[in-house]
């Protein structure tokens, strides 16, 4: 290659990438990281997200990435050294099932944007149209370790829209959050919620079989619209510009999205013989449900959800505020997670501002329940639940949810061993990036935060 | 499975009521529940009560061999609805309302002494609990009572022994009608005279002569509860948050010499020495630190710690009744974040009782009833559980519809699952 042609190569990518930076396409992420730190943790015990325990190890963060993780990594003066003797590395937590922006603190009327429930279907709406991105709350799930996490539309609608996940990094700008490169997930609804929303206004859906029915017109348009966009598509130039082009149709570009494989269906569905319906939904229109939510009845058909890759997203003991929790079993999480010879898929999720907070605590119940139940589970492995586990329930396992050589570095470091009450997560990593640190008092704050009780002070210093 | 028959036995042996029995809980790391620091030894249980407590060997029926495990008294559920709704959104199997009785509205006589949430709350270490109902037309008003989760018909209980109110934020009317209404109730609950109460009749014409009783439309049945507030020292829980509000409670508290608890009191380290200096003491969630409204700015996860260097009484609640168990997790939090170890325990055990005068409960201490936790590990702990538990001297089965549940589906796989046990 001569000099000129490689001038212009680098010249033409140079305006490629400045391109992308001014024109990020509508809706798309536009993340920064923090500022990169590259830190030499040494000494910690870790477990790595991927069922490993690796006890007295070092790991390197280095240009945003995990660069090493093994014993006697060699100390040099590029890195900042962190003594984690006794302290407990861990991924960056991640919940797969938040409303935090949507239904944001404090919980008030004018800015509770959680649920559109004015029709049963409503895959028109996204979830990031209604994050508060000042949510005081974000700034606590960090606190806890969280460093990522998905936000779904609630659970009025069969199909309530379009869900997304975030980086917990508070910015002023939903799309400034937006993970990059995480799919679109699709919430849907089983059950007692939209039969009673829908049921009380004398419409349909007021009965499950008038749910399930809700769900089968909605994809049978949906594959329709898909079968015309595909038509028109497959047409030669000359053909396209003879004919028309199909009309876009907010809620059917969504519904085909999940028909295409590029968006995730996330489930919200509590009983065992519900969730079996769902999967006959999904048969019969060709498409994979990612996860069920809530799942308080998964471990009845725990083997079920294993043979069809679906994960159960679930509480470690949540039950009774309704009659589909009833069956509550704390060894749900360990039965779905042990299914099939262990190839089940369990997450432990929140669903609540205070549970993101602890879900280290909430996997800790989830495996000791797991333990009396007799399985034979490692905290090792109980930690791909709330880590590696929601990472591949949210699309975004390539870039993050576990401490693997050359993935975002998205590290915690605890005070003690996480699966303990007495754990708290004293300094987090997202990206490379400080986000945290409780010794030093370095958090970020919300603009709700200022000046709010003292006007000369943050909401929560002293 | 030797404890699992040995803990049948036990079960059986005191169905049969044979109550000349001893029990000996030997070697325990004991946490008597009023802050002392924990000691091993020995607790004697004869009958339905705590016989001895020492460090020297005892003779005993039974022996338990409580090597290495901490042993608390029960804990008692300070706020919860235990016994009196069964499932949250099904209105059907909820008794904690009425659209009659305000003030004087009683839960008592709804108690469910069969709810699920009993066997799942005791084997989780909650042995006794106060159901309160909901809040009620006025703003101070319904009475609450207290349990002994043994599951009995035969239900043991202190009736009506508070009362609950709420105070704050609200759509409908300003905070200051609020008061308004709380300080002519209870400036008219102050008038009344015993004599006044003694026939419905009676009270009939003090509701009339009273605007404020005539507006609210009270019934006999309120009036005798509201004399209570102020002539015999009944328990009052509000519910309120924002600072403000706590002061103007105290101010309350004084004006009348209201036997006050708050309840919530998320922005109480804003003004913790004057709560302490009022001698008022708070049931808080420790666990909760979310600024979930206007009135609860000042969340923080450090509140229990802070408002225990004050020397305030602390009782600890969680929003679920279903698992008030979790009020241990809430326990533990406020330990990690500062507060003491012992303090956190008697937060669940002795000051609940201590507050709500539940007499002779609450402590492991000689003559109280023998309420009684063996724990697995660290009670604190979310993941430990109870090895046994005792009430009233007796030792109760562990087993619950949860539990039944999960061996029904993790047991015999080769039987249809409706065929299982």
């Amino acid at each position: 290659m001569t000099n000129s042609k490689k001038y212009l190569v680098l010249f033409t990518l140079f305006f490629l990438c400045f391109n992308l930076v001014l024109t990020a396409k509508p809706f798309e992420s536009t993340y920064k990281p923090l500022p990169s730190v590259n830190v030499l943790i040494k000494n910690a015990n870790i477990y790595d997200g991927e069922g490993n325990e690796l006890l007295q190890t070092d790991l390197l963060i280095k240009d945003r990435k995990i660069e090493a993780i093994g014993k006697d990594l060699p100390v040099t003066n590029d890195f900042e050294v962190i003594d984690a003797s006794g302290k407990w590395v861990t991924p960056g937590i991640i919940d797969i099932h938040s409303h935090m922006g949507v239904y944001p603190a404090p919980g008030v009327r004018t800015s509770s944007d959680g649920n559109e429930a004015t029709s049963p279907v409503t895959a028109d709406v996204w979830a990031e149209h209604s994050m508060w991105v000042q949510d005081p709350q974000y700034t606590l799930a960090l606190s806890g370790g969280v460093t990522a996490f998905h936000v779904l539309p609630g659970s009025a609608n069969l199909i309530g829209g379009r869900g997304v996940t975030v980086k917990n990094l508070q910015r002023n700008t939903i799309n400034s959050m937006k993970f990059p490169d995480a799919p679109h997930s699709l919430k849907m609804a089983c059950g007692e919620n939209p039969k009673r929303v829908y049921g009380n206004r004398q419409q349909a859906p007021s009965t499950r079989m008038g749910n399930i029915a809700g769900y089968r017109k909605a994809w049978i348009e949906a594959e329709a619209y898909l079968n015309r966009l595909n038509e028109y598509e497959s047409k030669s130039d000359e053909a396209k510009e003879m004919g028309y082009k199909p009309t876009r149709d907010l809620e059917l570009d969504t519904l085909a999205g999940v028909l295409r494989g590029e968006i995730l269906v996330h489930n919200h569905c509590y009983r065992a013989d519900e969730m079996a319906s769902m999967i006959d939904v999904a048969k019969e229109f060709n498409y994979k449900i990612t996860a069920f939510h809530h799942g308080v009845e998964a471990y009845k058909i725990a083997d079920l959800l294993a043979e069809n890759n679906i994960c159960g997203a679930l509480w470690a003991d949540w039950w009774g505020f309704k009659h589909e929790a009833y069956d509550m079993v704390q060894a749900n999480i360990a039965i779905v997670d042990q299914a099939r010879g262990g190839t089940g898929c369990a997450i432990v999720h929140s669903d609540d501002a205070i549970g993101i907070q602890h879900l280290n605590q909430e996997a800790a119940k989830a495996l000791s329940a797991g333990i009396r139940a007799g399985y034979d589970i490692s905290k090792a492995r109980a930690m791909n639940w709330i880590t590696s586990n929601p990472a591949k329930a949210a699309g975004i396992y390539d870039q993050t949810g576990s401490l693997k050589v050359g993935k975002n570095a998205d590290v915690v470091i605890w005070s003690k061993n996480p699966f303990s009450v007495y754990a708290l997560a004293e300094t987090v990593f997202i990206d490379g990036g400080l986000a945290y640190d409780r010794k030093s008092g370095f958090y970020p704050s919300s603009d709700f935060d200022v000046g709010i009780i003292n006007s000369n002070k943050n909401r929560l210093e002293e | 499975m030797f404890i699992k028959i040995f803990k049948t036995f036990l079960c059986f042996f005191y169905v049969g009521a044979l109550y000349s029995e001893t029990i000996l809980i030997k070697n325990a790391t004991i946490y008597d529940g009023v802050k002392n620091i924990p000691f091993e030894g020995n607790i004697l249980i004869e009958n339905e009560t705590i016989k001895q407590v020492s460090s020297t060997n005892m003779q005993a029926d039974f022996v338990i061999d409580a090597s290495g495990m901490i042993v608390t008294p029960g804990i008692i559920g300070t706020d919860t609805n235990i016994g009196i709704v069964e499932i949250g959104a099904l209105s059907v199997t909820r008794d904690d309302s009425s659209e009659i009785y305000s003030i004087g509205f009683s839960i008592h006589d709804a108690f469910n002494p069969k709810s699920t949430l009993i066997p799942w709350n005791r084997s989780n270490g909650v042995t006794s609990a106060l159901s309160l109902p909901q809040g009620t037309s006025s703003p101070i008003g319904g009475l609450g009572s207290y349990f002994l989760l043994d599951g009995e018909f035969d239900i043991t209980s202190n009736k009506d022994m508070v009362m609950i109110g709420s105070v704050g934020g609200s759509s409908n009317e300003s905070r200051a009608e609020t008061y308004a209404i709380m300080d002519d109730l209870l400036s008219f609950a102050s008038s009344i005279n015993i004599r006044d109460l003694s026939s419905d009749a009676d009270i009939a014409e003090l509701i009339e002569a009273s605007p404020i009783a005539e507006f609210m439309e009270l019934h006999p049945r309120d009036v005798k509860a509201l004399f209570k507030l102020t002539n015999d020292n009944l328990p009052l829980i509000i519910s309120t948050h924002r600072a403000s509000d706590i002061l103007k409670l105290i101010e309350l508290k004084e004006k009348y010499n209201l036997n006050l608890i708050i309840k919530g009191a998320q922005d109480a380290s804003l003004v913790a020495s004057k709560i302490a200096e009022s001698n008022t003491p708070l049931i808080i969630n420790p666990i909760n630190n979310i600024p979930g409204s206007f009135d609860e700015l000042a969340s923080n996860i450090q509140m229990a710690s802070r408002l225990e260097r004050e020397g305030i009484d602390l009782m600890f609640n969680t929003p679920r009744s279903h698992n008030f168990h979790l009020v241990r997790q809430g326990a533990g939090v406020a330990v990690a974040n500062g507060m003491s170890y012992e303090a956190a325990i008697s937060a669940i055990t002795s000051t609940p009782a201590k507050v709500f005068n539940i007499e002779q409960r609450g402590e492991i201490k000689t003559g109280y009833f023998a309420d009684i936790v063996i724990w697995d590990a660290d009670p604190l702990e979310p993941s430990s559980m109870p090895e046994y538990v005792f009430i009233n001297g007796k030792s109760i089965d562990l087993t619950s519809r949860s539990s039944r549940l999960r061996d029904r589906y993790t047991s015999q796989p080769e039987k249809p699952n409706t065929y299982r046990d």
